[in-house]
């Protein structure tokens, strides 16, 4: 421990001066450190997520490049350079699954961003407190139930003999079709199942940046004799742009990561042609037919194509919004 | 045996209640007990219970206490996927135990084994095991089936007893009622499945039967037997098989061709659950207790139990029905029980008592150590009546004997044992033995694929491309089955689609580890 005088001084030391070496520069920051330490508690179970989840598995991705074995280990193992990318790149269904990656991530952000913002915009026109929060908490509960819960329910529901929506279909004489077993309609129901489950606990945010906008706005166009539809349109919208521009990018990110759990459970061999991504593919691959390092050399193409997809939609935001990541 | 037989006679011969005198000569160690790891996650049974009685048992009789450290357990009994998994996160965390039991250990084995992961046998069971020695000596089959590609042994199998598994089972009060034959041919089959499904044998008015329904989808696709073709080598779901010598795959041939373009018509026609990719496991309870299902194949012992409905449903019975003859007349059962498992224990490479637990396996190969894995302990589960173990009447009243077998540490499938059939036919219902002489009487069983051991290049090619090639075969045997594709426009895309995928390389792969371990 030191004593607080010192800190002191050396806090209030100019910028200009404190860039001068690196020792100094550590010295500051060791400082620094010493007098928030309690944020910077705060930021350690974080920082510990991170490494322990995220960095040390890196670790591993080496063997991607190599011939792994469980036994050898990873580091025992022999390299193989690009081998597996190779095969990789040579095998339809891995690049049918990067297709089929794309596309349902395209309807997802096509039809499953806005409607969290769609959701949080017509909440804040309901004007009656109560009804306004019993709806609410009913588009909330999907959020909080297992995948697996959810499949059932949507293979129950599309079932051909049993079904609510082949029952429906059946009232207007239209024969049952058996949904879970037909390519065409395995990313609509995916998709659909998606929002049903996660625009109304996606909409929260967006509630939240719209509690946000200054009411002094909505008085004035009152003033002016503004409809409220004028003003959702000029005034509630453009205040939450930046929120939604940094959804979007984040969501962006996440374009190669599919929730495949619901895909796995909701998916058959009938239905690979448009259901199979590129993680279930690895889960096949990888964890079913223990290819180990085949599977990573998957994820970590995966992982690339969604960073270099950050990167480009980071820089387009930054340049035409001034909103951006970083 | 001739010396164990007679340890046996005289221990029948002294007072049960003093089984000390015939169990020094199964004592392994002396002294304080021999402590050994062990890892086991199988089918039947997720972990090892230091509690079972037939644990209890035997550590009493060798003087061998095993202990459990299983890790990764998976209590799914319905798939053997996610045994792989635990014994791939047994070998990551870089502790291997004394002794590994697991389902499909055998491909596990012989791929680490090698690089020293798992002990090889053949001299320990050739210097130590003279039960075990003398029952491979007289099966050579098993010691080809179960090596690896550097010809040495890494586990001792679990070999089931008995020949029938799987049977085609029928409403024969549905037959009766609509006044129709035992289905004698697959055209008769159609017919009577048609009969099902337009007349309405539940009599409720509605066409709501289900002429043939699974619990297990691929059991629909063993019917284009009925043309055929094959669904399967062996008792494993898409196997290869041995044809003329030559390993080929069910899914290429012509037979096959043939029989999915007929069950896609007859799928189109109702004449199959419309729901059999999605229904799952719970199909034949559900089916059967709503009196909805017609005929299905399955299990003997555990669907002749259905019979139990008649007190529910009128005129109930479900019976075994010999498999209809085929387009070229031959009646063919194509599932049986394969007579070795991939299945059973291997010892760990760091074992530092590799004698002792070879001892200890064979122990299981004793006439004493046979009937504890078979039917549980002596004056507890069973009864020696004329030499031969009879379950106590309360024990098999207690519910599923196989089930309450496995609570008690018998009949484990990580455990390398010689199942004696003779434990299942005291529970077998009459149903299950008519339908297994119907079987016996027609002889219509076929020899299965035992599976090969890959070398490391030949696994390379197999890991490489058999998961495409497989998911590329039941993405297309599905989309057919339900009308999404024509197999007859796209058959000839689909050979080249295969051979495109490596199918040609992995069938020459597990040709040449076929003819390695098969000519000697």
């Amino acid at each position: 421990m030191t004593s607080g005088s010192e800190n002191k001084r050396s806090q209030n030391i100019p910028v200009a001066k404190r860039k001068r070496s690196l020792k100094s520069r550590l010295q500051w920051f060791a400082d620094h450190v010493r007098n928030h330490w309690q944020i910077y508690l705060m930021l350690l179970p974080t920082i510990v997520w991170f490494m322990v989840f995220l960095y040390k598995p890196m670790y591993g991705l080496q063997i991607a490049f190599k011939d792994y074995s469980i036994f050898r280990g990873v580091a025992n193992s022999p390299w193989v350079g690009w081998e597996h990318f190779q095969a990789l790149f040579s095998n339809d269904q891995f690049i049918r699954a990067v297709s089929n990656t794309i596309k349902i991530s395209a309807l997802n952000l096509l039809f499953g961003f806005p409607a969290p913002i769609i959701l949080a915009l017509m909440f804040n026109e309901i004007l009656h407190a109560t009804y306004k929060r019993t709806a609410q908490t009913i588009v909330y509960l999907p959020h909080f139930i297992s995948s697996v819960i959810i499949a059932g329910i949507v293979i129950t529901a599309f079932s051909p003999s049993v079904g609510i929506v082949n029952t429906i279909l059946g009232w207007f004489g239209i024969d049952s079709i058996y949904f879970l077993t037909k390519p065409e309609w395995f990313r609509p129901i995916f998709v659909g199942t998606g929002i049903w489950q996660e625009a109304g606990f996606g909409s929260i945010v967006f509630l939240a940046a719209i509690a946000g906008v200054s009411p002094s706005l909505y008085e004035s166009a009152v003033v002016d004799g503004a409809s409220r539809w004028q003003m959702m349109w000029r005034i509630t919208l453009p205040s939450i742009l930046p929120t939604i521009i940094i959804m979007l990018i984040i969501r962006i990110g996440n374009i190669m990561e599919v929730s495949f759990e619901l895909i796995i459970l909701l998916y058959q061999p009938a239905t690979y042609s448009t259901a199979d991504v590129v993680n279930t593919f690895v889960f096949r691959q990888g964890l079913q037919n223990g290819q180990y390092d085949f599977a990573a050399a998957a994820g970590l193409f995966n992982a690339v194509v969604a960073f270099v997809l950050v990167m480009i939609a980071n820089t387009l935001a930054r340049r035409y919004s001034r909103t951006s990541l970083w | 045996m001739q010396k164990l037989l007679l340890t046996t006679v005289i221990a029948a011969g002294m007072v049960t209640a003093m089984p000390a005198i015939a169990n020094d000569s199964l004592k392994i160690v002396e002294g304080d007990p021999l402590e050994l790891t062990i890892q086991m996650n199988h089918a039947r049974y997720p972990v090892y219970e230091e509690s079972w009685p037939v644990e209890q048992q035997a550590r009493e009789w060798t003087n061998v206490h095993l202990k459990d450290v299983t890790v990764g357990a998976n209590i799914r009994n319905d798939e053997n996927s996610g045994k792989t998994e635990a014994l791939n996160l047994m070998l990551a965390t870089g502790k291997i135990p004394d002794i590994v039991g697991s389902s499909r250990i055998k491909d596990f084995v012989n791929q680490y084994g090698p690089e020293g992961a798992f002990m090889p046998l053949n001299d320990l069971i050739e210097e130590h095991a003279p039960n075990m020695k003398k029952f491979f000596d007289e099966k050579p089959e098993i010691k080809s089936a179960v090596s690896a590609a550097d010809g040495n042994m890494y586990y001792i199998p679990y070999l089931p007893d008995g020949k029938y598994g799987r049977a085609f089972w029928i409403r024969t009060d549905w037959l009766n009622k609509l006044g129709l034959d035992m289905p004698e041919t697959f055209e008769d089959y159609e017919k009577v499945l048609r009969a099902f499904k337009t007349q309405d044998p539940n009599g409720n008015g509605e066409a709501d039967e289900v002429p043939y329904f699974a619990r297990q989808w691929p059991e629909l696709i063993r019917l284009v037997t009925l043309w055929d073709g094959r669904s399967s080598g062996s008792d494993t779901y898409h196997d290869f098989m041995v044809q003329d010598g030559k390993i080929q795959h069910p899914y290429a041939g012509e037979g096959y061709r043939e029989g999915i373009k007929n069950l896609a018509r007859w799928y189109d026609e109702g004449l199959i659950d419309a729901e059999i990719f999605t229904r799952g496991s719970s199909a034949r309870d559900f089916l059967l207790s709503e009196n909805l299902g017609g005929s299905t194949h399955d299990w003997f012992a555990s669907t002749s139990g259905y019979n139990r409905l008649s007190s529910e449903i009128d005129g109930f019975e479900f019976k075994a029905m010999a498999p209809p003859a085929s387009i070229s007349g031959k009646r063919v059962e194509e599932h049986r029980r394969i007579p070795i498992k991939p299945d059973g224990w291997a010892i760990g490479g760091t074992n530092k008592h590799p004698v002792e637990t070879i001892k200890y396996f064979d122990f299981w190969f004793t006439e004493e150590g046979r009937r504890l894995a078979n039917f549980g302990v002596e004056g507890m589960h069973y009864d020696m009546v004329d030499g031969k173990a009879i379950f106590k009447q309360e024990f098999l009243d207690a519910g599923p004997v196989n089930r309450s077998l496995y609570q008690v540490g018998s009949q484990l499938q990580g455990r390398g044992y010689f199942q004696d059939y003779g434990y299942e036919i005291q529970w077998s219902n009459e149903f299950a033995l008519e339908g297994i002489k119907l079987y016996d009487e027609g002889d219509y069983l076929i020899d299965q694929f035992l599976g090969v051991a890959f070398n490391a290049d030949e696994q390379k090619v197999y890991d490489r491309h058999w998961g495409s090639v497989r998911d590329y075969m039941l993405e297309r045997q599905q989309s057919w089955v339900l009308g999404n594709g024509d197999v007859e426009a796209e058959w000839d895309d689909y050979t080249a689609q295969l051979d495109k995928l490596g199918l040609s390389k992995v069938i020459d792969v597990m040709n040449s580890a076929y003819a390695r371990q098969y000519s000697q």
